[in-house]
């Protein structure tokens, strides 16, 4: 485990000398600004607007993150070459993936959490009240933006930079779809959509902004629950991600 | 082995009843899919609504109150006309709020399946892991 968080910490600094990495986090704190700008128009909970424009905005900051932390890595390595002496050696291939992995993760929380913050500060400008969800919430999206990171470093191993954000982008959307939409698509072949959704996650399971937005409270419980649902689909995709990493000839 | 894997495939693929995956509404109970609020004045209106109020202080059948032609006249206080003329309790489930109680945090009867699925997919990956590692060995 020492190895994985050596190098995890080793990536970490590597990301943050990045510019990526700062212009996202900019753009996601501009677009909560924004948001905390839409007028209330005179309505009553003007609060709820806020509340679901910025929870929207830090959920596709979350796929932005991933797939601008995430997409270059591999690919720069194997062209850099230096990928070849860290797993001839210290590094087994899973423990280059996990390294890389948790050191994104770690950067991707980072962000997130400066985004809650965002969010909150955004709430008490407009006179609002900080929904004690908030930070559950958060957490929510965070666990939905490691497995999209999972997704992207899945993409990574097999397709270019270029290609690696349109099918991460696609993914998401599929994923928002209900299983009848989803069908939908294709309805002749209704079993065959059925079978292609099952593999996909159920993104609302991470949204919580409805009930926050209109003071419903959610119970612990359930917090727990999509947690494990989110680790569960991220820990897949990373098995698959490890599966094609380790089928490649990297000569 | 190619051709195990293309069975499954098959298989998996000609099963159009697999229900293994779903929307919350094609698996609800009625009695989450069901209104709270019995007393629907969407289709009948104001005019059908002076219908059952009874001749003074009688209880009504539909919603179980005394009505009069004051409690009609205090509905029609609410500035709402023609067909959309009603009130539902705040907070409970009706034909407007459906969607809000179809996501899965409310949606209680689903969350043993997430816990289904999650143990399914941490056991799926651990068989990647395996398989992969296996013929990774095989190569050397």
């Amino acid at each position: 485990m020492k190895p994985v968080m050596t190098f995890a910490l080793m990536t970490l600094r590597n990301l943050l000398r990045r510019r990526t990495i700062w212009g996202i986090s900019i753009v996601i704190l501009l677009a909560l600004f924004g948001i905390g700008q839409i007028p209330g128009y005179g309505i009553s909970n003007e609060g709820r607007f806020i509340l679901d424009f910025g929870f929207f905005g830090l959920e596709i900051g979350a796929l932005l993150l991933a797939i601008g932390l995430a997409a270059n890595i591999y690919p720069r390595d194997k062209e850099q070459k230096t990928v070849m002496p860290l797993i001839a050696v210290p590094l087994s291939r899973g423990q280059y993936l996990m390294g890389r992995f948790i050191g994104a993760a770690m950067v991707q929380a980072a962000a997130m959490l400066v985004g809650c913050i965002g969010l909150m500060v955004i709430l008490l400008l407009n006179g609002l009240n900080i929904p004690a969800d908030l930070f559950p919430a958060t957490c929510l999206l965070l666990v939905e933006g490691w497995f999209l990171l999972a997704v992207v470093f899945f993409f990574s191993f097999w397709t270019s930079p270029p290609l690696n954000a349109p099918l991460t982008v696609l993914l998401f959307i599929l994923s928002q779809m209900s299983v009848s939409g989803f069908i939908s698509i294709l309805p002749g072949a209704q079993g065959f959509m059925r079978f292609l959704r099952l593999l996909l996650p159920h993104m609302d399971v991470f949204h919580i902004k409805d009930p926050i937005a209109h003071g419903v409270g959610i119970p612990f419980v359930y917090f727990l629950l999509a947690t494990l649902y989110g680790l569960a689909y991220m820990a897949f995709m990373l098995s698959l991600a490890l599966a094609v990493f380790r089928s490649r000839d990297l000569k | 082995m190619k051709y195990l894997k293309l069975i499954i495939l098959l298989t998996l693929i000609s099963l159009t009843g697999c229900r293994i995956d779903y929307d919350i509404e094609e698996v609800a109970p009625p009695e989450h899919l069901g209104e709270t609020h019995e007393h629907d004045h969407t289709q009948t209106g104001i005019e059908d609504h002076q219908d059952h109020v009874p001749d003074d202080a009688e209880v009504c059948p539909v919603c179980g109150e005394i009505h009069d032609q004051e409690h009609v006249r205090e509905h029609d206080s609410t500035g709402i006309s023609g067909s959309d003329r009603h009130v539902h309790e705040a907070g409970v489930r009706n034909h407007g709020t459906g969607w809000f109680f179809n996501q899965p945090w409310a949606a209680r009867f689903i969350w043993n399946k997430m816990i289904r699925d999650s143990v399914i997919l941490l056991f799926l990956a651990a068989i990647v892991l395996l398989v992969s590692l296996y013929r990774l060995r095989k190569k050397r």
